[in-house]
């Protein structure tokens, strides 16, 4: 029957419902333990569970911990002859004083409540409390990127109460230094986690007082791979397709200025690329400094072949000029075959094959020849006589060779250079 | 019984005549009511310490900031008897309780106070009925921006405080320190701009339906940082025109090659365009970055069409040429016009060109080679006699050279104008 039930029934062999357990409505709950007494001391405990993200575009990391405070609160303590603490429903929290912990300079956070409210309520008879809760939190973290991406990132998570200065609340760390746990192996794809830390100290607001603010630094080396395939090593590779061009003959012009000109459109993409991910800092970044250099180093190359084709062609009108004065010549130019047929053809001497073979013709021509022949060699003096400026001219048309066989050397020189001291200074 | 009693006495919160809720005395007064109901209206102080402004965001036009917002009020209801003029923090839940001023923000579009851990709320009373009120807010609110300068822009934005229910009659919201209300304790930065000052202001603010109320400022100038859109917009323009004059130093025979440098310049000078305005707010009048971007992409255009000016002009000049030769020397020439848009080679002029087949020939046709050398010889002559417009014609084709050389000169001078003009009107 009736009473036959309630014998069985475990829950009654106390005294009725937990709340009388606890007399909560006894006391007034929302005066902290101690209330106009000595700092009521609270001990922190963190243990991490993941870092979720870090944003370099706003700047802070989400990190998921669980938060442990322990206390003493008198009020809750309860008769028992085992020493043994009792596990409560998260419900409990609404009607007893908990610490008001926040996070300083964080964003958004919040307690997780699947399937319910994460939270764990543990009294001890004496009056100790174990409270425990799951949070996601997102907070700021002054990134310096001026040596992205080969720099490393010191965040920190603060602590604090929010209401209780430090003459109503002392919080600490439990176990100093071993308060912080990662128990599980936390791993970030981008970062190397190198070390977490605790540390304690006051923060004094003008308006308010002084706050016992607890600290969680860590510290991040960021994983240089990603970059090194995504940027520099694309960005290098455009560089050495710029130094084909000094290799091609300069008489292929289309050729040349093409290879010039998509390869600055290629470190054009690149550098964009890499900006779309970045926050707008005011200063220089590391991976700027390679990209911009080596888009100078491709746009040189193309003012490079700019000058070789200017000076080709200056040189040509000259030669142009000096044989309108000697209308027949029988023999072509070096130059114009080279130009008509892309072919090589060597100094004029070869090249007057044509008039050599002149020499065959009858005597009529003879004076032609001779002609010629004085024409020929009349330039050549004429060109000595009129100054250095055909014989540099013809030097130039030679030598422009030289401007390419000289950026053949000194483009890969340098930029090898300027790669070792870039990455002296940086790693 | 007996037990309960004993209990009683142990607990150190009953040292007070009972609970806070009786200290304060918060079942006698009727806290639905505010100070001083009925009488003169309650001057409410404010003092705000801002955190961190998290975010700017031009394409929604608002700031995110989160701060620490202090009311400062006396309520004589709440006054408690006290030895000592200390004041007792109490719980945040007290709140709900009792009576505060119900500030809002004009203007916000989301705002949240943090609860992690609990509601980050803090509540003091002194015994005189003094209360302290301390919130940890984040708000976003809408600031509307100017960007006819941007990227060389300057934004004013305010965060304005009113009461949402009680009008100047009720209320008197002011600056409980004046201007030094507004403290700013941490270093606050913005990557991208720089915060040129905070200040704090107070006005009144009408609604025709509700009446006069009284609304705080708080106010901050920010100044963008220019360095990154310089490197990221200005700089490869500038790098990109200067590319673009490149090609009026390559040999105008080079059809190919000049034709495809311009091109590939339009081309990356668009992708530059693109990329500024992905960001940017969809403005309907154009920004100082605009101005820049489409005036060089003027010039690297300009540089196209010109040219094709000057291919134009050769083309009709050779034509030219070649009737004139067609007649006199009957069809030795090859059609240098027709070589030259082949190949991309370098083909020099007709009068070159014809000695190839009599070089070849140079035997049998000794002749008409004479005649052809007299030709030639005459054919100044003739050009001389017939008009000046064969040899208006060989002076163009000799000084189309003419059209690179002022392009040479105008485009780079007319661009550092334009630049002296830019920089001198913005900075």
């Amino acid at each position: 029957s009736h009473t036959y039930k309630k014998n069985h029934d475990i829950t009654k062999t106390w005294k009725g419902k937990k709340g009388h357990l606890f007399r909560v409505n006894d006391h007034d709950f929302t005066m902290r333990p101690a209330f106009g007494g000595p700092a009521i001391p609270v001990g922190v405990d963190v243990q991490l569970e993941s870092l979720d993200s870090i944003s370099e575009v706003d700047m802070d990391f989400t990190m998921t911990l669980y938060l442990r405070h322990y206390w003493k609160d008198e009020r809750l303590s309860f008769p028992s002859t085992i020493n043994k603490s009792m596990t409560f429903d998260g419900r409990l929290v609404k009607k007893i004083w908990v610490p008001d912990v926040f996070f300083v300079h964080s964003k958004r956070s919040f307690i997780h409540d699947t399937t319910t409210d994460n939270i764990m309520l543990r009294v001890f008879p004496d009056g100790h409390v174990l409270y425990s809760m799951r949070i996601t939190v997102t907070a700021m973290c002054n990134m310096d990127f001026s040596r992205f991406p080969l720099d490393s990132q010191t965040c920190s998570l603060e602590l604090e109460s929010y209401a209780y200065t430090d003459e109503d609340l002392m919080l600490y760390w439990k176990n100093g230094n071993e308060s912080l746990k990662t128990d599980e192996k936390i791993s970030l794809s981008q970062f190397l986690i190198q070390k977490f830390h605790t540390t304690s100290r006051l923060a004094f607001y003008s308006s308010t007082g002084w706050y016992n603010r607890l600290y969680i630094n860590f510290t991040l080396r960021r994983h240089i791979f990603f970059f090194l395939l995504q940027t520099y090593f694309p960005a290098t590779l455009m560089v050495m397709l710029s130094w084909v061009s000094f290799w091609i003959d300069r008489r292929a012009v289309p050729a040349r200025v093409s290879l010039g000109i998509t390869t600055v459109l290629t470190m054009s993409t690149i550098i964009t690329g890499v900006n779309a991910s970045m926050p707008r800092v005011s200063y220089i970044k590391a991976v700027d400094i390679y990209l911009w250099v080596s888009f100078v180093f491709v746009f040189l190359s193309v003012l490079e072949y700019a000058a070789v084709n200017y000076l080709t062609t200056v040189q040509e009108w000259n030669e142009r000029k000096l044989r309108e004065r000697f209308p027949c010549t029988c023999g072509i130019p070096h130059s114009k075959t080279m130009m008509l047929d892309g072919n090589y053809s060597e100094s004029d001497a070869i090249s007057l094959a044509g008039y050599t073979r002149n020499q065959m013709v009858p005597e009529e021509e003879n004076q032609e020849k001779m002609l010629v022949h004085l024409a020929m060699s009349n330039e050549s003096n004429s060109s000595q006589k009129r100054g250095l400026k055909g014989h540099v001219g013809l030097c130039i048309i030679q030598n422009t060779h030289a401007i390419d066989k000289y950026s053949r050397l000194i483009f890969p020189g340098t930029y090898i250079f300027f790669n070792l001291i870039y990455w002296s200074v940086f790693s | 019984s007996k037990r309960e009693i004993k209990m009683r006495k142990l607990d150190s919160t009953k040292v007070w005549p009972l609970k806070s809720e009786q200290l304060l005395r918060i079942e006698d007064h009727d806290f639905a009511l505010r100070p001083g109901f009925g009488g003169s209206p309650i001057p409410v102080g404010i003092d705000v310490q801002v955190e961190s402004i998290d975010s700017i965001s031009e394409v929604d036009m608002d700031f995110t900031m989160t701060l620490y917002l202090r009311h400062y009020w006396k309520d004589e209801r709440l006054s408690f008897r006290s030895n000592k003029n200390k004041s007792m923090t109490f719980d945040g839940r007290l709140i709900k309780k009792i009576w505060v001023p119900d500030v809002f923000f004009v203007h916000s579009k989301r705002s949240f106070i943090h609860d992690t851990t609990v509601e980050n709320i803090m509540l003091r009373v002194y015994p005189d009925g003094n209360v302290l009120f301390s919130l940890r807010i984040t708000v976003s609110a809408m600031c509307f921006m100017d960007f006819s300068r941007f990227p060389l822009d300057t934004q004013n934005c305010s965060l304005e405080l009113e009461s949402y229910a009680y009008n100047e009659d009720d209320l008197m919201l002011y600056w409980k320190h004046g201007n030094k209300s507004l403290n700013t304790d941490e270093h606050i930065s913005l990557s991208q701009f720089f915060i040129e000052e905070f200040s704090a202001s107070s006005g009144l603010a009408f609604y025709s339906s509700t009446g006069w109320y009284n609304r705080l400022f708080i106010n901050f100038a920010l100044r963008r940082h220019i360095f990154f859109f310089v490197l990221q917009s200005y700089f490869p323009a500038m790098l990109m025109v200067m590319l673009s004059w490149v090609s009026f130093w390559i040999d105008r025979r080079a059809v190919p090659a000049r034709v495809s440098l311009g091109i590939t310049t339009v081309l990356t000078m668009s992708t530059i365009m693109t990329g500024v305005s992905a960001s940017m707010p969809q403005v309907s009048y154009i920004k100082a970055v605009d101005v820049y971007l489409w005036i060089s992409f003027l010039f690297v255009f300009l540089s196209v069409i010109e040219y094709a000016a000057v291919n134009y002009l050769t083309t009709v000049e050779e034509r030219k040429q070649l009737k004139k030769r067609g007649k006199a020397s009957g069809m030795y020439n090859i059609d240098a016009v027709q070589a030259m848009a082949f190949d991309g080679c370098f083909h020099d002029t007709d009068v070159d060109l014809d000695l190839t087949p009599f070089s070849d020939h140079c035997e049998e046709n000794e002749t008409r080679a004479r005649a052809a050398s007299i030709c030639d010889v005459d054919t100044p002559r003739l050009k001389r006699k017939r008009s000046l417009k064969g040899s208006v014609g060989r002076i163009i084709l000799q000084n189309n050279h003419v059209i690179d050389r002022y392009s040479r000169i105008i485009f780079p001078s007319v661009y550092i104008v334009f630049n002296f003009f830019y920089w001198g009107l913005y900075i």
